[in-house]
């Protein structure tokens, strides 16, 4: 029984109230004024190239797997160069949750969240985006690094040619 | 049997077990590598240290070279000794390429998941990594060197286990290598065997390369369908594509191999051509449809012609509840034409095996422990390639061996061979039992005696035959020289090859009926004029293609059921498609009488391969599986009769009817599977016709190949680059007194029908025989294996 806590409990918002009226406010004017968000922002994904312009994803099934939504489908296979890609690629974006536990898997870099998250549809179907609708022609957040470079099975370059590799050895030869 | 105490639990294990065996058995798992069950311990990879603090060894140990003994205790978690492993583990990595997300192993990785067990994170060698060339290796096996831990698991499982020779461990130092000493196939037919047994991912399955994660397969314990040893398999499927087969467990037939025709013949299940839908004529219907035309025409049959009209034909490739089912439907339209395999020679000879074999049938475990084994007219390479290998470990734990072939049989490990003559096999037996062997030359003498001795003084001697050279007369002659032989306190045991998968269970649900032969007879004079046809090819699996062929365009109304595109389901009048052995659930009963059961891998219907086009799945939401999907063949011949019912209770039933099949309910796929129980029953083996001999005339054998005969891998286009090219077998000296030189063409006139191939010569063989390895599907309509007859032959003028 704290009378005067009621009272001050039921005038004190009446004032808070009162004081934010004259405050500049925080809210902006969506959809016609909009916020850059920051570059870490997870919303749209991407699946990115190397420098080389090759696509960055092998079709590991590693993001797939990390998916706690099971929303990544994809089936992988070999070019005649050796390289593993993704024939199909699928991410059902209206079961995504943007956790980012794909980019955080990705061993190549390929899939990446970029800060686009304007992208509600009606249709459910539009929004199961194909490797035509993922796939991007730069490097996302990093532009340096191809996986080939260092997988060490000469995609890229060849055999041995890795710059921590030694030259493939001569199995023939007697010499220590 | 030493009791010692590991990690303060105490366990006892079997004499000569290893320390690493005796955690094993405490659940107490250690990093290991070059320890394999079936390939012993070599102490290659350091991996297993353990802290030995009391008994015979002291300080830390390689678990797996140290034998365990009474008072030993030992502690894997003592600082030491993870240390150490840490550090190996962090040596093996040492060289490892940067390349888990572009490799197959991924995912079922030992070498990953010891380096998570082991401790080792993150790399701190800053040196040049050690590469190396791969190497091609032939359709099945993908090479890449640069993952090798060295751990000789590879070479132990090639060359020791499987007898291959063209494989191995080369260079030295730092450059340790295991691969070919060329680029080229690999030889043996158990070469897949080496992507299941290295640890890493040097060698994967090609046929499987970049399909799927391990983690995305659906699989399964299921049954190896392709020959009569079911060897254990677990297939691996997904997007309702079968994908691949890896080798299962199974201590009592395969052990943990399998061979390449169990490996790499799974591409019938999907096959571009598989009948998917049920049909009427030409007529893509609905399940209902299909089954009420099926039920109705029937009907019809019977009440026009009599319920004798109507014969089915079962198979030993469909599983014994379907078998079974096919059996109740003939009881179902009052009917008793029914034959359980198209082949009549191979249908005694399994009935022959089912009815006399019991006590002395010996299983593969009981082959690899033998000390004297007799091959008798079996091609086991060809025939049950899993079998050869069983053999091979009995040699290998110093087991005599012997072979009577007329064929020049290639075998994995060393054994007498006498070429006696197919025709004279069953007279050897008889032999064998008598003692005496005056019938044959001195030369001949001297090799059988001394096969009859070490018969005699073996302790675990086992008669191995091959039903198809044997024929039913044979293998009953074999059943009762291993009875003969045997003694109170030493029995001499019979194993036999026999058709299919299921050729022994086929044959129990047979009993006294007719073979397929009297159902053509009734077919050619009109009595027949429906045939309901299980899991089976009469236009192409019959001795006498011409024979059934004129009979079966007789018929009224042909019903197929089928996985695979046979002829007879394109000819099918009313055609039913039914679950390929991976897809559905059953029971095969292989060559010991083995129940073995398998369970279901996937839900059939189109791969997502197909119906994607090659590309993306098709963007439509769709509940279940696109159209009508097969089902098992047991509830289509269920729904034949009427019947609503799940496995279980059908097979509950079935172990009602037939008191050999006890405890077919309770069959567990993850066991090593039971027995039957003996029939003790006698079976009467019906007169068959003598083979007509002519003057000058050869005898005219089909056998079998390990790649072209059996129909499920005919149907797998990845085995067609290892497809053998049909050709005539002859002794050279036979063909020099012809003028036949090897290459050349052979003409060949028989009452069946003439041949004209390429032949080939061998001086290990029997002479007068003509041997053509049988190919299905192939250009020439070869004869099928397990059949012999006269031919005239003639050396075609090259023109
Ligand atoms: S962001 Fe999360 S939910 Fe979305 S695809 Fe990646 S892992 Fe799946
Ligand atoms: S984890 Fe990366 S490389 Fe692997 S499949 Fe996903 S996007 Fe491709
Ligand atoms: S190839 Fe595989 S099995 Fe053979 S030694 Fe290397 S890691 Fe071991
Ligand atoms: S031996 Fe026979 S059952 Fe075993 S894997 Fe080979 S084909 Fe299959
Ligand atoms: S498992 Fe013991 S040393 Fe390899």
């Amino acid at each position: 029984m704290n009378l005067w806590r009621g009272i001050k409990g039921s005038i004190q918002p009446f004032g808070i109230t009162f004081r934010n009226i004259f405050r500049k406010p925080s809210t902006i004017q969506y959809p016609e004024q909009k916020r850059t968000p920051a570059p870490r922002f997870r919303a749209r994904i991407i699946l990115t190239r190397d420098p080389d312009g090759g696509e960055r994803c092998v079709a590991c099934y590693l993001c797939s797997a990390a998916c706690p939504v099971d929303c990544i489908s994809m089936q992988s296979a070999e070019r005649p160069d050796g390289r593993r890609y993704a024939t199909w690629f699928r991410i059902n974006f209206s079961r995504c949750i943007f956790c980012g536990m794909c980019a955080e898997a990705c061993p190549t870099l390929a899939i990446q969240m970029t800060p686009d998250y304007e992208f509600s549809k009606r249709e459910p179907l539009t929004l199961v985006y194909e490797k035509e609708d993922l796939l991007v022609d730069h490097g996302g957040k990093d532009n340096e690094y191809n996986y080939y470079r260092h997988a060490g099975i000469g995609v890229v370059n060849p055999r041995g040619g890795n710059p921590d590799e030694a030259p493939p050895v001569d199995i023939r030869t007697n010499l220590p | 049997m030493p009791t010692l105490t590991i990690d303060n639990k105490t366990v006892t294990v079997p004499e000569g077990a290893n320390v690493l065996e005796a955690a094993k058995r405490l659940d107490i798992v250690i990093p290991h590598f070059c320890y394999h069950e079936a390939l012993g311990s070599v102490g290659a990879c350091r991996l297993c240290a353990m802290k030995f603090l009391e008994g015979p060894a002291k300080g830390i140990q390689m678990a797996c070279m140290v034998e365990a003994k009474d008072g030993m205790v030992v502690s894997t978690q003592d600082e030491g000794a993870v240390d150490l492993r840490k550090h190996v583990i962090e040596w093996l990595m040492m060289n490892h390429p940067h390349d888990c997300p572009v490799c197959d192993e991924g995912g079922e990785c030992q070498l990953q998941d010891m380096t998570v067990a082991g401790g080792h994170g993150i790399r701190r060698y800053g040196g040049l990594k050690r590469t190396y060339n791969n190497q091609f290796l032939g359709p099945f096996v993908y090479h890449e060197m640069n993952r090798c831990i060295q751990c000789y698991r590879c070479v132990r499982t090639y060359q020791d286990y499987c007898g291959g020779t063209d494989f191995g461990v080369l260079g030295c130092n730092q450059r340790i290598y295991f691969g070919r000493f060329r680029d080229g196939p690999l030889e043996s037919v158990f070469s897949g065997n080496i992507v299941d047994a290295c640890p890493t991912g040097v060698f994967t399955d090609k046929t499987f390369r970049f399909h799927s994660r391990y983690w995305d397969l659906e699989e399964a314990s299921s049954v190896c369908p392709h020959c009569s040893l079911g060897c254990a398999t677990i297939p691996g499927a997904r997007y309702r594509e079968l994908q691949r087969v890896r080798g299962g467990v199974n201590k009592e037939t395969n052990g943990f191999f399998i061979c390449d025709r169990g490996r790499f013949g799974y591409g019938y299940a999907n096959h571009p051509d598989r009948p998917r839908i049920p049909r009427i004529g030409d007529r893509e219907v609905s399940w209902d449809d299909s089954l009420e035309e099926a039920r109705g025409r029937l009907a019809d049959i019977a009440h026009r012609h009599g319920p004798a009209a109507i014969a089915l034909l079962g198979s030993p490739r469909a599983s014994l509840e379907a078998n079974y089912r096919l059996l109740t439907l003939a009881h179902h339209l009052e009917t008793d034409r029914i034959a359980f395999e198209a082949h009549p020679e191979r249908d005694r000879t399994a009935r022959v095996v089912a009815a006399l074999s019991d006590k002395n049938s010996r299983s593969l475990e009981e082959i690899r422990n033998s000390d004297f084994l007799l091959l008798v007219g079996a091609d086991p390479l060809n025939e049950a390639p899993m079998m050869a290998l069983a053999v091979r470990q009995a040699v290998r734990r110093g087991a005599g061996a012997a072979l009577i072939d007329p064929r020049p049989v290639g075998l994995p490990f060393h054994a007498v061979h006498l070429p006696l003559a197919a025709g004279r096999l069953s007279e050897f037996l008889q032999a064998v039992c008598a003692g005496t062997f005056e019938n044959f030359s001195r030369q001949e003498r001297t090799i059988l005696e001394g096969i009859a001795e070490r018969l005699r003084r073996a302790q675990r001697p086992i008669l191995i035959g091959g039903g198809d050279l044997l024929g039913a007369a044979g293998v009953r002659d074999l059943l009762r020289t291993s009875e003969k032989l045997s003694k109170e306190d030493r029995p001499c045991g019979a194993a036999l090859i026999l058709g299919g998968p299921n050729s022994y269970g086929a044959a129990l649900l047979s009993g006294e009926t007719s073979d397929f032969n009297g159902i053509l007879d009734g077919i050619s004079e009109g009595r027949i004029r429906a045939l309901v046809c299980l899991e089976s090819d009469p236009f192409t699996d019959h001795p006498d293609l011409s024979r059934s062929r004129s009979a079966l365009a007789k018929l009224d109304l042909l019903i197929a059921l089928d996985c695979v595109p046979t002829t007879t389901a394109e000819k099918a009048n009313i055609f039913l498609p039914v679950k390929a052995p991976a897809e559905s659930a059953g029971v095969y009963v292989n060559n010991e009488g083995r129940m073995l059961a398998f369970a279901s891998v996937f839900d059939p219907g189109t791969p997502i391969r197909v119906t994607g086009g090659g590309d993306h799945p098709p963007r439509v939401f769709e509940p279940g599986t696109p159209r009508n999907p097969p089902m098992s063949a047991w509830s289509v011949l269920g729904a034949l009769q009427n019947r609503r019912e799940s496995l279980n209770s059908l097979r509950r039933e079935m172990e009602g009817e037939h008191a050999r099949l006890a405890g077919l309910a309770s069959l567990d796929p993850e066991t090593d599977g039971r027995r039957v129980l003996p029939g003790g029953g006698r079976f009467e083996i019906p007169e068959i016709p003598a083979i007509p001999t002519e003057e000058k005339a050869f005898d005219l054998i089909s056998i079998q190949s390990l790649f072209g005969s059996e129909t499920l891998s005919a149907f797998s286009p990845v085995l067609d680059p290892v497809r053998p090219v049909p050709r005539f077998l002859m002794h050279s000296a036979d063909a020099a007194e012809i003028g036949l030189a090897a290459g050349e063409t052979l003409r060949v006139t028989t009452d069946r029908g003439g041949f004209e191939l390429p032949v080939a010569l061998s001086e290990v063989m029997a002479r007068g025989c003509l041997f053509i390895a049988h190919l299905k599907g192939s250009p020439v309509d070869l004869p099928f294996p397990g059949v012999r007859f006269a031919a005239r032959v003639d050396r075609r003028k090259e023109s």
